[in-house]
C-alpha cells in the first residue's frame, strides 16, 4: 500500500518536473538567436542581390505568369499574398516589405511580430513562383515557418536591449508595438473583408494578433498567475519550436546520407567528380579542375560526405564528436558555396547548423562581435572628437574655455 | 541562474519553488503540455515518413501524410543522391519568324542554357533566373510528359507554357527581322566523361529530345511585347 503510494508519487513527481523542464525557460537562446539572424540574413542578402531580377521571378509578368501560379495553386493551395492583387505597386510593396522584415527580424525589432511578416513574405514569393528555387529556398521555406513558434528574441536583439533598459516589472509602454498590432489588425481585417484567407490561415493569423493582445493585457493587468501562465506556455511552444528545428535538420543530414550510401557513384568514390563538371554549377571552371583532378582528394571528399552526413545524427549524443561533425559541415557548405555557386543555399544551411553549435562558443562570437562593434564605434568617436572640439572654437570661442575637459 | 537552482536540488526543492501554479492552472499546463507535445510528435512523426523510402506505414497513410506535409513542408533532400546528376542537358530553341515580305524563315538553334552557363561563370551569386529558371521549368517538363513528351494532366500543360514563356522572354517577339510565329525546342543531353583514373570509360556522345513545333500567342509573351508582336503582322501585309 505504502510502497504503491510512494510510486504514485514518485510518477507525480516525474510529470511534474517534465512540465516544469519544458515550460519554465525557452531553451536554447543563443541557438534560436543565430537561427533567426541567420535566415534573415540570408533572405535579405537573397532578396537584394534578386532585386533586379525580382520581376522576372515573381511579379506578374513573371515566365511563371499570374494565370499559370493561380492555376497550380488551385491544385496546391499553397499560400501567397500576391495573388490578392495582379498591379505592379502591390507586388512591389510585398516585396519591399519582405526585405523590411527580414531587415527588423534580423535586428530583433519586435521579433516575434517581424517573424510572421517573414513568414509571410517568404512563402509569399516562394509560393508564388515554387519552380524558382532550390534547396536554400526550401530550407528557408521551412524554418521561416518553424521560427514563428520561438522566442527568438531572447538575445542579441534591439527587444532584449529594451527589455534591458526597463524595469523588470514595469508594465509594458510600447506605444510602436500598439501601433503596429493595430496597423496589421486592420490589414487583417481587410484581407478578410476581400475574402483572400482560408479558414486554416485566417485561424492562424487572428490567433498569433489575439495572442500579442492577450500577452500585453497580461502584462499590463494580471501580472500574477495569468501572466506566469502566458510566460509558460510561450516557453513551452518555444521548446517545441526549437526541437522541431533540430530534428529538421537531422532529417535534412539523414535524408541527404542515407539516400547516398545507396548510389554506386557514391561508393566507388567518384561522386564528387560529377557536380564539379555541370555547367550550372561551376562558375569557377579551374578551381573545380583543381579539386577535382586528384583521384584520392575526390574519393576522400566523396566518403567524408557520406559519413559525416549519416554519423551527423548520431553524434549529436556525444558533445565532443559532434561539435567536430558541425565544423566539418560547415567548413563543406562554405566551400559548396564558392565552388558550386550557391551562396544562399550554403548560407542557409550553415544557418541551420548553428542551431546545434554550443552555449559557449556562441557567447564567445557574441562577445568578439560586440568588442569589435565597440573598438570601431570608439576609433570613429575618437576621431570625431577633435572635430567636434574643434567645430564650436571657430563658431563660439568662449565655450571652449569652459568646456569639458579633454580626455 | 537562480531559476535553475531548485531544479537540481530535487523533487522537494521543485515544490518549494516560487511561482507555484494553483491547481487549475497546474492542470491546464498539463493539457497544454499533451497537446504541445502531440502536435509535435505528429509534425515530426509525419515529415519522417514523408522524407524516409516508401514503407509499410508510409504507403498505407500516403494520403494523410501528403495531405499535411503539402505544400508549406514540402522537403526533398536527395541532394546529389543516390547518384549525383551526371550529363549536362542544354535546353535549346528555334523560331519559325515571319519576314516584313511575308516570307518565313527558320533560326538556327539557340544553346539558352549556355547563355545561362555564361551568365553564371565567374559569379559568385548566381540568378536563381541564370541557375534554377530554366533548368527547372525542363525538369519539371520531364516529369509531368511521357517519352512522347504527352502532358499527363494539367500540371504537363502548364510546364510547356512555361517553358513557352522563358522561350519568348528571351528571344522577345522580333528574332532575325522577323516576327516569332512558333518556336521548338530540345535538349542537348551530354553525358559527363568519367574522371581519368577510373574504369568506367562511357560515351560521352551527345543525344537529343526534341519537341514538337509551338504556335506562339500574345499569352506567350511579355506584356510590353505584345504591341510590337501585335503590329507587326499589319505592317507585313
Amino acid at each position: 500500500m505504502s510502497a504503491n503510494a510512494t510510486n504514485v508519487t514518485r510518477v507525480e513527481h516525474a510529470v511534474t518536473r517534465a512540465v516544469e523542464r519544458v515550460t519554465r525557460q525557452a531553451l536554447g537562446p543563443y541557438q534560436t538567436a543565430v537561427v533567426r539572424i541567420g535566415f534573415a540574413l540570408t533572405w535579405l542578402l537573397f532578396l537584394l542581390r534578386e532585386f533586379p531580377h525580382r520581376h522576372e521571378l515573381y511579379g506578374p509578368d513573371s515566365p511563371w505568369s499570374r494565370g499559370l501560379a493561380e492555376q497550380l495553386l488551385q491544385l496546391n493551395d499553397a499560400f501567397t499574398v500576391l495573388m490578392w492583387s495582379d498591379s505592379d505597386a502591390f507586388f512591389e510593396i510585398v516585396y519591399g516589405l519582405a526585405v523590411l522584415a527580414s531587415l527588423a527580424l534580423m535586428l530583433g525589432w519586435r521579433t516575434r511580430t517581424m517573424s510572421v511578416l517573414f513568414m509571410i513574405g517568404v512563402l509569399s514569393l516562394q509560393n508564388r513562383s515554387v519552380f524558382m528555387g532550390d534547396g536554400g529556398d526550401n530550407v528557408i521555406h521551412l524554418v521561416a515557418i518553424y521560427l514563428v513558434l520561438t522566442r527568438c528574441g531572447q538575445v542579441w536583439s534591439l527587444d532584449a536591449r529594451r527589455r534591458a533598459r526597463t524595469a523588470p516589472d514595469a508594465p509594458p509602454r510600447d506605444a510602436v508595438g500598439v501601433w503596429l498590432w493595430s496597423v496589421l489588425g486592420f490589414g487583417l481585417l481587410a484581407a478578410t473583408l476581400l475574402g483572400h484567407l482560408s479558414w486554416g490561415w485566417a485561424l492562424i493569423f487572428y490567433g498569433l494578433w489575439l495572442a500579442q493582445a492577450v500577452w500585453w493585457m497580461v502584462q499590463r493587468l494580471w501580472p500574477g498567475e495569468p501572466r506566469t501562465v502566458c510566460d509558460q506556455l510561450a516557453n513551452l511552444v518555444h521548446n517545441a519550436g526549437l526541437l522541431i528545428i533540430m530534428v529538421q535538420v537531422v532529417f535534412v543530414y539523414a535524408t541527404a546520407g542515407w539516400y547516398k550510401v545507396q548510389g554506386t557513384l557514391w561508393q566507388d568514390g567518384t561522386a564528387l567528380h560529377y557536380p564539379l563538371h555541370l555547367d550550372y554549377f561551376t562558375p569557377w571552371p579551374a578551381l573545380s579542375d583543381t579539386l577535382g583532378g586528384s583521384g584520392t582528394m575526390v574519393m576522400i571528399i566523396t566518403y567524408g560526405t557520406v559519413i559525416v552526413q549519416v554519423a551527423f545524427p548520431f553524434t549529436l549524443f556525444n558533445r565532443r564528436i559532434k561539435n567536430v561533425l558541425l565544423a566539418l559541415m560547415i567548413i563543406e557548405h562554405a566551400s559548396i558555396a564558392v565552388i558550386l555557386g550557391l551562396p544562399f543555399f550554403s548560407l542557409a544551411m550553415i544557418a541551420a547548423d548553428a542551431v546545434f553549435l554550443p552555449t559557449v562558443f556562441l557567447m564567445w562570437i557574441g562577445g568578439w562581435t560586440v568588442a569589435g562593434r565597440d573598438r570601431l564605434i570608439g576609433r570613429r568617436r575618437r576621431a570625431a572628437e577633435p572635430a567636434a572640439l574643434k567645430a564650436p572654437r571657430q563658431s563660439a570661442p568662449a565655450d571652449v574655455e569652459s568646456g569639458t575637459p579633454l580626455r | 541562474m537562480e531559476s535553475r537552482a531548485p531544479d537540481e536540488s530535487g523533487i522537494s526543492g521543485a515544490e518549494e519553488s516560487p511561482g507555484r501554479l494553483s491547481l487549475p492552472a497546474q492542470i491546464f499546463m498539463a493539457l497544454a503540455v499533451a497537446v504541445v507535445l502531440g502536435f509535435t510528435a505528429w509534425h515530426l512523426a509525419t515529415v519522417f515518413l514523408y522524407v524516409s523510402p516508401p514503407n509499410t506505414v508510409s504507403k498505407q497513410h500516403k494520403e494523410t501524410i501528403d495531405g499535411y506535409v503539402l505544400p508549406e513542408f514540402e522537403q526533398n533532400w536527395k541532394l546529389f543522391a543516390p547518384n549525383p546528376l551526371q550529363q549536362n542537358i542544354d535546353v535549346q530553341a528555334r523560331a519559325e519568324v515571319q519576314k516584313k515580305d511575308g516570307s518565313t524563315e527558320q533560326t538556327p538553334w539557340v544553346n539558352l542554357s549556355a547563355q545561362d552557363a555564361e551568365a553564371i561563370k565567374h559569379n559568385p551569386a548566381p540568378s536563381h533566373t541564370e541557375q534554377n529558371e530554366l533548368r527547372r521549368a525542363w525538369d519539371y517538363f520531364i516529369n509531368s510528359h511521357d517519352e512522347k513528351n504527352r502532358p499527363n494532366g494539367v500540371r504537363g500543360e502548364l510546364s510547356e507554357q512555361y517553358l513557352k514563356r522563358i522561350v519568348m522572354l528571351r528571344f522577345g517577339p522580333v528574332l532575325n527581322d522577323g516576327k516569332v510565329q512558333s518556336i521548338q525546342l530540345r535538349a542537348e543531353v551530354t553525358p559527363l566523361a568519367a574522371p581519368d583514373w577510373s574504369a568506367d570509360k562511357r560515351s560521352t556522345q551527345s543525344s537529343y529530345r526534341q519537341l514538337g513545333w509551338w504556335q506562339v500567342t500574345t499569352a506567350d509573351l511579355q506584356k510590353g511585347d505584345r504591341e510590337t508582336w501585335s503590329s507587326w503582322e499589319g505592317s507585313g501585309q
